[in-house]
């Protein structure tokens, strides 16, 4: 440990020697204002005038400091130029660096709750930028480019094919969105999720789960995850395996726990047991989240 | 219902500003009806589980009301159905905002299934004298499903910037039935029971939050409080196996607490010098609860056995505290990183419960109380590279303490790299590496002859976790995208005897779109996913003799002896699309075809001389959560004037379900009366389905 803590406290030095030693640069800048943006944009701009952002009752906005040149920067030099994507003025387009985009919008945005820990957003290090999922001119909802979840699977492929498997949340359906458990925009929480544990984040619907049982279920207690996979899974109630293999993998002893269970223990087997057949040590162990049941028949094992 | 009220009341003394239809505005929205006609073949219960498709109309409504100074927005959808959902939003621009809604969606799990049990739905399950009626087409029939029923609203005040407080209160009310089973004897044995638990849950969750956003500095302080009701703590029923003398006397399965929760949270960031910043998180949770002990338990004999408790209730309550400090900083343009160190710990303060049954060896029972800590340290630093290469680097540190007789300490070495090029404009590869190097402090029995000398459960047993990855994004013309991700990840349990002792995983997901000129716009994807995993177990009966769980030295027999099992898992899926514009703007071609296909295998060996007619793979599971889903939909949408449209369509989707542990299921095994048999009700059994619906609405947009 004592090692791990000098190496935290030299990358803490070296951090705060860069800062010391750096300075920030600025450059200049010659405004145009919006109606000469107007004459070559006419599509932006009418998009932009039926925005959020052209509202003058709202401080800050745009409209309220200096129209596109807000976002954009300095025009002058762009219409000297005869225009063209990207001459001489901000295009928010592919080619441009993720956090130069993103410094535009957070120039306002970074002042309010939901962009204030943005530096720590994996989206920020994986260089995604605002404009990514969010479409500036426009007055859809909170100026999504497409909604939540189709949005999100645009890059997490991964997780569009899980939310298909057979025991999922109610994703396709809408009711279970990506963001009510992420936070896209940074969180302290691992994953970006908005709680600062993983069970904290399931008992905000399964309520029912958080106890405080007298007989708990320890790995159930530290980790959900632990026999659960959130975003889709082959097997019934999203776990991450079946029973009985799934209990056996940590529960070995005499008698049950311990004995194979094999198709001869299954409906059509030779000797059905019910350790085995449909949801097998479920069956019995129907309080595998917590019980407060009495301690004889074998509390411990949440069986009542 | 007083929380509908009040969220009711306060919206709506927040919305009639008189000078709202005063100003220029804008008024619009979008009504959508839609006639649907299905057939349904098999279980409908699978075919809707979070769903209410039924044959007749469906309703949407979007309305938005939009002013310079004022907005009000409402939604509406499957109007009257178990899916409704209404939205109504408002407030002033740069002022308030403010929302109120109302969602519910059901969660059905099984139609149709039986019980011998009289009262369900209830908590007190019976069953006329003498015995359960063996007869199961005389059984109850009833729905195992769970009803969501949720509302709240929030209101968020910006008029004070840069200080802001939000408020939100949300109710959720859940009903229904859901399948628990029980043994019947002491300690267990073939009699078993299958009840529905009645669901009567109330959930309400509260957040207030005030503070203050202006660069350089945020914070914030919130406070959450979240109570859980369940209308019954305890479900009675009739044990089939009680003695005649105990037949009044009930059986009680204990349902969840209710509990209450709360949480206080400072969040807090300050902008440095540099392009840097420092944010913390500190909070402090607790949860309790609180339940009425039972007194008695049914022995092997079936007689009521009288229990003796230090206290009658037991009283949960559970401290949680989290510290998070992050400093985060870009100093120079090449360079990024964040050091960060976050401690989690849980106290668990319940009662500790002496439960004394003088007929048990040994005759006290005292439960445990669970708790842990987590302390993580972490750097994170990205490098901008030459030629357009980025660097993504991390070590975290986790260290866990748990009170654990097996596993008290966990350390972890997790280690991450990522490389990332976007030297070209249409295309951006990416390669990733992790390690997790997870270390454990087994503090269990040091006798090997007792088989917890060999066990190392996975949650917390030592292992090594790599993780490769690589993706691709391609878009080479404008209007084609496409995408290629592989990720392979591979754990050794490396000091695991018996338990799990590795897992292996393969996945590729391909993504495209491609747009042909204005007519054609193409999509799809593919998924591949296998994952392996093996463990290892020994089946013994108690000792003598004494090395009778030693997986090594223990002796070799019908009744005790080593196994081991594979598990197999492969599933690919698919999808294909197809928008056709036939007549630009006009006439629309819709086209999709999806299919999921997951096989999986059981691969068990046995350690010992094989029983007569026995072999190595009849003994395999060869369905193990095995599915096929497929659907295919065409629609035709008709824009007939400017605003309105007419849409119709035919979908089909079937899905064929098999797994062993399913296949012939009976709902009693066993013969009646029931004292040794098991009698099940049917959940989850038989899911296959498939359907045909047709589909017409129109939309109008104004």
């Amino acid at each position: 440990m004592g090692k791990r803590i000098s190496l935290f406290i030299s990358v803490l030095f070296v951090f705060l020697l860069v800062l010391i030693t750096q300075s920030s640069v600025k450059g200049d800048s010659e405004y145009i204002g919006s109606e000469a943006c107007k004459d070559c944009h006419g599509d932006y701009y009418k998009s932009f005038i039926k925005s959020i952002h052209n509202k003058k009752v709202i401080p800050g906005t745009p409209v309220n400091r200096d129209g596109c040149e807000s976002c954009h920067g300095p025009g002058a030099q762009h219409a000297e130029k005869g225009g063209g994507r990207g001459v001489a003025i901000l295009a928010f387009g592919k080619k441009v660096d993720a956090k130069a985009k993103s410094s535009k919008c957070l120039n306002c945005h970074e002042d309010s709750k939901q962009m204030a820990f943005w530096d720590m957003s994996k989206h920020r290090s994986a260089s995604i930028s605002c404009d990514n999922c969010h479409t500036v001119h426009s007055m859809k909802e909170k100026n999504l480019r497409a909604m939540d979840p189709e949005l999100c699977f645009g890059c997490h492929t991964a997780i569009k094919i899980r939310a298909n498997k057979q025991s999922r949340h109610p994703i396709k359906e809408g009711k279970t969105r990506c963001h009510d458990c992420h936070n896209p925009h940074g969180s302290f929480g691992t994953k970006m999720i908005k709680a600062d544990g993983i069970n904290e984040l399931c008992y905000k619907c399964h309520a029912e789960k958080r106890g405080p049982f007298m007989w708990q279920h320890a790995p159930v207690e530290e980790n959900c995850l632990n026999c659960h996979t959130p975003h889709g899974s082959n097997h019934l109630k999203l776990l991450t395996s079946k029973p009985p293999l799934l209990c056996q993998s940590c529960h070995d002893a005499s008698r049950h726990p311990g004995t194979i269970y094999t198709r001869n223990q299954t409906f059509q087997g030779g000797a059905p047991s019910n350790r085995m057949y449909a949801r097998a040590c479920l069956n019995c162990h129907s309080n595998i989240h917590g019980s407060v049941g009495p301690a004889f028949p074998r509390g411990k094992a949440q069986v009542r | 219902m007083k929380l509908k009220i009040t969220i009711f009341s306060v919206i709506l003394s927040l919305l009639p500003f008189p000078d709202i239809f005063a100003e220029e505005s804008e008024f619009k929205g979008e009504i959508t009806l839609t006639g649907v006609f299905r057939d349904i073949n098999g279980n409908e219960a699978k075919f809707n589980e979070y769903n209410d498709s039924r044959n007749g109309a469906y309703g949407r409504l979007r309305l938005n009301y939009d002013t310079e100074k004022y907005f009000v927005d409402f939604k509406a959808d499957d109007i009257a159905y178990d899916t409704q959902y209404y939205r109504l939003g408002g407030g002033m621009w740069g002022k308030f905002r403010a929302d109120i809604y109302y969602n519910e969606f059901p969660h059905n799990f099984t139609f149709g299934a039986r019980s011998f049990y009289q009262g369900i739905g209830g908590n007190y399950l019976t069953f006329p004298d003498p015995a359960p009626n063996p007869n199961i087409f005389s059984w109850n029939e009833f729905d195992y499903s769970i009803q969501r029923r949720n509302y709240g609203g929030r209101l968020g005040l910006e008029m004070l910037k840069p200080f802001y407080f939000d408020v939100s209160a949300t109710r959720e009310k859940r009903d229904g039935l859901y399948p628990i089973g029980v043994s019947l004897r002491n300690p267990g044995g073939p009699a078993l029971e299958q009840l529905p638990m009645p669901i009567d849950y109330a959930t309400t969750n509260i957040k207030v939050e005030g503070g203050y956003a202006k660069k350089p500095f945020f914070f914030s302080l919130s406070y959450f409080y979240s109570q859980f009701e369940n209308d019954n703590n305890k479900l009675y029923f009739r044990n089939p196996a009680a003695l005649p003398a105990f037949a009044t006397t009930p059986d009680i399965f204990t349902l969840p607490p209710d509990n209450h929760y709360f949480k206080l949270a400072f969040k807090g960031a300050v902008k440095l010098p540099m392009n840097s910043k420092f944010s913390t998180n500190l909070a402090f949770s607790r949860a309790k609860s609180e339940a009425d002990l039972i007194s008695y338990y049914f022995n092997d004999a079936g007689a009521a056995t009288p229990l003796t408790l230090s206290d009658p209730k037991f009283h949960g309550k559970i401290d949680t505290q989290n510290y998070d400090f992050v400093l985060s900083s870009n100093p120079i343009s090449f360079l990024e990183g964040k050091i960060f160190y976050k401690h989690y710990k849980t106290s668990n303060k319940s009662d500790e419960i002496v439960t004394t049954d003088i007929t048990s060896t040994p005759p006290a029972e005292v439960n445990d109380l669970f708790d842990y800590k987590k302390d993580t340290v972490g750097v994170e630093l990205g490098f901008k590279l030459p030629a357009k290469f980025y660097l993504n680097t991390f070590y975290h540190y986790i260290r866990t303490k748990r009170e654990r007789e097996d596993i008290s300490e966990n350390k972890d070495d997790l280690y991450s790299v990522e490389l990332r090029w976007n030297g070209l404009d249409f295309m951006v590869p990416k390669v990733g590496y992790e390690r997790l190097h997870r270390r454990a402090k087994f503090e269990g029995p040091t006798d090997p002859d007792d088989i917890e000398f060999w066990v190392r459960r996975f949650d917390a047993a030592a292992k090594i976790r790599d993780t490769y990855k690589a993706s691709i994004d391609i878009s080479p013309i404008e209007n084609l995208n496409f995408s290629v991700s592989y990720k392979h990840k591979k754990t050794d349990y490396e000091n695991t005897i018996m338990g799990l002792t590795g897992e292996k995983s393969d996945l590729i997901n391909i993504d495209g779109d491609f747009t042909v000129g204005k007519f054609v716009k193409l999509f799809g994807y593919f998924g591949y996913e296998r994952i392996d995993s093996n463990q290892f177990q020994r089946q013994f009966t108690p000792p003598p003799p004494t090395n009778a769980g030693n997986p090594i030295t223990g002796p070799t027999s019908s009744a005790r002896f080593n196994w081991d099992a594979k598990q197999k898992e492969k599933e690919y899926d698919y999808g294909i699309g197809a928008e056709i514009y036939v007549i630009p703007k006009k006439l629309t071609f819709v086209l999709q075809h999806d299919y999921v296909r997951s096989n999986g295998f059981v691969d068990y060996t046995v350690f010992r001389a094989l029983a007569p007619g026995e072999t190595q793979d009849n003994i395999d599971l060869p369905q193990y959560d095995d599915y096929r889903q497929e659907s295919y939909m065409i629609k035709a949408v008709y824009n007939v004037v400017k605003g309105l449209s007419l849409t119709v369509g035919y979908a089909y989707e079937r899905f064929k379900y098999k797994d062993a542990q399913y296949e012939g299921f009976r709902y009693a095994v066993g013969a009646f009366p029931a004292n040794n048999t098991a009698a099940l009700t049917g959940a989850y059994a038989k899911p296959s389905y498939s359907t045909n619906i047709v589909f017409l609405g129109a939309t109008y947009k104004f």
